[in-house]
């Protein structure tokens, strides 16, 4: 099995998840602004 | 028994001590590992100054009477995200042993790159306001200058990482000079996804 942190992929998949956690903040803080 | 054990070691042995070494990762990732570390900080000591302007300070965001293009900005985002994914597509290439992905993957990065990085260039030209004008100036060229330098040396390594995969090196085995380098190029649109939502869309 490959070692985990000599790996692209593992900051590949941290970059999608820094994706996906941006959008989800982005869009909880337009709902914020648009009540407020 | 012993004191024949102690000879066979001393035989085998001379010189100084082998150099310690982590047997989990190799030194060429752990020295890009630290040096990823050392460069959270970095962007970290900007960003504490970009929050203290827009929380603890107060002030609006962007300037009064100043506009930041989020649109152009969006679509460079996708630019730089589409060339992690051809330097993942690169990396890939290279662990099966197919060269001719590896090289258009690892040309189609730097030439993503690039293009990111001229799209920067042209937005501070045509922005209309400067570094000097004011404090969410200062902050907003401060943050992406820093990063668009992380870029050009993404591009630097990408351009020896291309050099060297069109002179045949790399194989499925021993593919750590497109690794090292796609460990920073992810690093480096990590960067750009924080810096992207706190400049332009929050």
């Amino acid at each position: 099995m490959q070692n985990p942190l000599r790996s692209e992929a593992a900051m590949f998949r941290l970059l999608l998840w820094t994706v996906a956690v941006a959008v989800v903040v982005v869009v909880i803080a337009l709902i914020i602004r648009a009540l407020t | 028994m012993e004191s024949a054990s102690i000879a066979a070691h001393e035989h085998e042995h001379h010189g100084p001590p082998t150099a310690n070494r982590s047997s989990r990762v190799d030194p060429q990732f752990l020295g890009m590992y630290l040096f990823i570390i050392s460069e959270i900080m970095l962007f970290g000591a900007f960003f504490t100054a970009y929050f203290f302007l827009r929380v603890v300070h107060g002030d609006p965001w962007p300037a009064p009477g100043t506009a930041i293009p989020v649109a152009v900005a969006g679509v460079n985002t996708a630019i730089l995200l589409s060339s992690s994914l051809t330097m993942h597509w690169a990396l890939v290439s290279a662990k099966a042993g197919q060269r001719a992905g590896m090289r258009a993957g690892l040309a189609a990065t730097f030439f993503l790159g690039l293009t990111f990085l001229s799209v920067q260039i042209n937005e501070y030209v045509s922005l209309g306001w400067s570094p000097q004008d004011h404090s969410q100036g200062t902050i907003f060229y401060s943050l992406t200058g820093l990063h668009g330098a992380h870029v050009t040396v993404g591009l630097l390594l990408l351009l020896f990482a291309n050099i060297r995969a069109n002179r045949g090196h790399f194989s499925p085995e021993e593919h750590r000079g497109v690794e090292v380098p796609g460990i920073y190029w992810h690093f480096v649109d990590i960067m750009w996804v924080f810096v992207f939502t706190a400049l332009y869309l929050l």
